[in-house]
């Protein structure tokens, strides 16, 4: 037998005295994210076209989509970030970033009871101003 | 004489999930136990009725937290054999290479739990870090650490480079370097020998009567892997499965420990005959809707599993079921734990690698 003494954990013991913890000191020492982590979905709200196929994806039915009110709207707390709405976006406006999301606290719950979390996106723009003769109303 | 009824659980440090076991005692001898589950059913299998075959993968991973990969390649392999869809070759290698990884873990936060429920938390503490870097590699080739998301149905989301997947090999292989020296401590320390020696022994008799399954049987000496079965390219390895005679707490302690080391060379082999290579297809993108039905079995870190999906031609299933390895292995625990000592119950409840997330889905 490689260890008579039968003390096979004091090598181990010996170099956690000469070694840096294994742990970090978080969060004051935080370890950045992997290359490709899934951590928050982030919309561009320039480029959607409201076609609702990333909310009729969404297994957890994290996403609101009006294409009348030209509103997108996600329960980020909802989100399980699996990226399958980033994967049927056609017009790229979906993206997932590595960092982690926001912790809310419940001081954060709106007066009407509104969970944190939630956000919208609104398009405002087409609705307004008259379209000027000889140019195409913006693509829905 | 006379008998007391003691709960052991829903909540006792031991137990990392809920589970209760009435011990009904003569003195301080079990002569019964009756278990009690439901304290985390969530109703995972009905949410087919609501949920688009296509993204139930997705709900399927969630059973459990360590097992997640197997279950979401066992939900991807039911659909795939039912709409007939033929996977790309590196993608089953990927697959194989993270089921492989993924009982690694398993394996580790298991003799991790393990050690600390029969008091060496020193070891647990070391177990640990171990699994801390698998996860890492968990992280950097699937996106997460704990909910991978990669598997399609057809094929996997996401490629591993083969640069990357040389430099997984090495550090698994140190890692494997590593983990012999702390499962020289599992097999060599006196303390543990004497806590887990000729405890809880289940012969293989008994073990075929009560059909337990993975390391559970295979520590009663019965050569049972459902990886032998040669399915998801698992014919293409050599391995033999791992069996240990004395069937008691320590053996199945002694089985888990050499799987590791059995996971990592498999890890090896499959890198090695993988066609390599950038841009190789990976997805075969489902058409249409299922019909049919079919059963899948797979060898997850705490046994074989089997998978239940009937389609029905709409994009919802009709029914998914899965029989998790845990609830094949109830019925011996409770065995086991008829005649032991109070102060056994623990451990041999704990050797069976209980995961009732799984078992209650």
């Amino acid at each position: 037998m490689a260890n008579p003494l039968k003390l096979p954990m004091v090598p181990r013991a010996l170099r956690n005295l000469l070694s840096r913890p294994a742990t970090r000191r978080y969060p004051y020492e935080i370890r950045p994210r992997f290359v490709g982590a899934r951590g928050t979905l982030e919309f561009d709200v320039e480029t959607c076209n409201y076609c609702t196929l990333c909310m009729k994806r969404c297994p957890a039915a994290a996403i609101t989509v009006s294409r009348e009110d030209r509103i997108w709207a996600i329960e980020q707390l909802t989100c399980i970030a699996c990226g399958v709405c980033v994967d049927v976006c056609a017009k790229k406006s979906l993206s997932m970033s590595v960092d982690s999301r926001h912790v809310h606290t419940m001081s954060e719950v709106g007066p009407q009871g509104q969970r944190p979390g939630h956000e919208e996106w609104h398009k405002p723009a087409d609705v307004a101003p008259a379209p000027v003769a000889g140019t195409a109303p913006a693509e829905s | 004489m006379k008998r007391t009824v003691i709960p052991f659980g829903p909540q006792h440090p031991v137990l990392p999930e809920p589970i209760v076991l009435d011990l009904i005692l003569e003195d301080e001898r079990v002569v019964d136990a009756v278990p009690t589950i439901g304290y985390i059913h969530r109703g995972l299998e009905m949410m087919v009725e609501r949920v688009e075959y296509t993204e139930m993968g997705f709900v399927v991973e969630r059973i459990c937290g360590i097992c997640s990969f197997m279950h979401g390649m066992g939900y991807c392999v039911s659909l795939e054999s039912i709409m007939k869809i033929e996977v790309p070759e590196r993608a089953q290698w990927l697959r194989l290479i993270w089921a492989e990884i993924s009982r690694i873990q398993s394996h580790l936060l298991w003799l991790g739990l393990g050690a600390d429920a029969f008091g060496f938390e020193n070891l647990f503490m070391h177990c640990w870090r171990m699994r801390e870097e698998i996860l890492d590699i968990f992280e950097k080739t699937t996106g997460g650490r704990v909910i991978h998301s990669v598997n399609r149905i057809g094929g996997v989301k996401r490629d591993i480079s083969d640069a990357e997947l040389a430099a997984i090999l090495v550090r698994l292989e140190e890692l494997g370097k590593e983990f012999k020296k702390t499962a020289s401590v599992f097999s060599t320390d006196p303390s543990i020998a004497h806590r887990l020696g000729g405890v809880g022994v289940l012969t293989a008799e008994e073990a075929l009567t009560t059909a337990t399954v993975g390391p559970m049987a295979r520590a009663s000496g019965i050569a049972t892997d459902t990886r032998l079965n040669g399915a998801n390219l698992y014919n293409q390895i050599e391995f033999q499965p791992i069996t240990e005679t004395a069937g008691d707490c320590l053996a199945r302690v002694v089985v888990r420990l050499r799987e590791v080391d059995q996971s990592i060379d498999m890890i090896r082999q499959a890198i090695d005959k993988m066609p390599k290579g950038e841009g190789l297809a990976l997805e075969n993108k489902p058409r249409g809707n299922p019909v049919g039905e079919t059963f899948t079995r797979l060898e997850q870190p705490r046994g074989e599993v089997v998978y239940y999906v009937k389609a029905n031609g709409t994009k919802y299933l009709e029914r998914f079921r899965a029989r998790t390895p845990t609830f094949a292995n109830v019925p011996a625990m409770i065995q086991l734990v008829k005649g032991c000592e109070l102060a056994d119950v623990p451990n041999i409840i704990l050797t069976i690698d209980p995961c009732i997330s799984c078992t209650e889905r």
